[in-house]
């Protein structure tokens, strides 16, 4: 899942499907918590699933504030025609 | 992982769902596909957290991500009326495909090597790691009497408040900056007639 969260990232144009497919990879490393902490015994995996999806909501505001904010100025959302930095 | 018990044709079922679903969000041309099957990814993942008896975040994981973070992007989605992409141009260049490829392959070399090499994870906890344990949380004594947080959520939240408690307070401060930077970002200008 990880591996597929970082193809999307790499290979789409679009900002919010790269912001989707970052949702996904932490996912991924949310399941992967929570696999071993059910398999070593101790609840603090659960935990920090819980703080890494509340940190995954706040980033998920301010990212989608970002694509909102690009958008009014440049009325497009392809990543590759967002150059003003570009050398 | 045999498969007389249920729990194993449940999990092969919702993680079939969640991998097609995770392939239909990154190879899907039109961006409303991809977050209504990322939202069945969502779902799906869910589900094999009540697998694992993990019931308190499969039920934050539905109301957090599938409630609030997809209703936020769907609403990005249709506010900037997104269209179809054009097709994947990178599929044209012979050097980013031979990059991917070496990508592919030294992710499927990890995974292999960690599925062969891996050490034995110990087991710390006094209960067995088995499929029906509930967590437990110790408290303390009263008059000789452990006492015990039992259950997924009362042990979840125990830990949080007790052990975890300066992350947690750091992560409402971050919640805080980020509603705030959220409204900053996101805000027009006064000086825009638009």
């Amino acid at each position: 899942m990880f591996c597929i969260g970082v193809f999307g990232v790499l290979l789409r144009r679009n900002a919010v499907v790269i912001f989707m497919s970052v949702e996904l990879m932490l996912n991924a490393v949310n399941l992967v918590f929570i696999t071993f902490s059910k398999s070593i015994g101790h609840v603090g995996g659960e935990v920090i699933v819980f703080f890494v999806m509340a940190i995954a909501a706040a980033e998920a505001a301010i990212g989608l504030a970002i694509v909102i904010a690009i958008h009014r100025h440049k009325k497009t959302v392809q990543v590759d025609e967002i150059n003003l930095l570009k050398w | 992982m045999d498969l007389q018990q249920p729990q194993s044709i449940f999990f092969l079922i919702f993680a079939g769902i969640v991998v097609g679903a995770s392939l239909a969000v990154i190879l899907h041309k039109n961006p409303v596909v991809s977050a209504a099957s990322l939202v069945l990814a969502f779902f799906g993942l869910a589900g094999i957290y009540a697998i694992m008896n993990a019931i308190f975040i499969a039920t934050m994981q539905i109301l957090v991500y599938a409630g609030a973070i997809m209703v936020l992007v769907l609403f990005v989605v249709m506010l900037l009326s997104l269209r179809e992409e054009s097709h994947l141009e990178i599929w044209r260049n012979p050097l980013k495909q031979g990059s991917i490829l070496l990508i592919v392959l030294v992710f499927a070399g990890i995974i292999i090597a960690a599925v062969n090499y891996s050490p034995d994870i110990p087991k710390l906890g006094p209960q067995n790691a088995t499929n029906q344990a509930d967590y437990t949380y110790n408290l303390g004594q009263k008059e000789g009497v452990p006492l015990q947080a039992k259950g997924n959520t009362a042990t979840v939240g125990a830990s949080t408040f007790l052990e975890f408690l300066l992350p947690f307070e750091l992560v409402s401060v971050l919640l805080l900056a980020a509603v705030i930077g959220a409204v900053v970002i996101a805000k027009r200008d006064k000086l825009r007639n638009s």
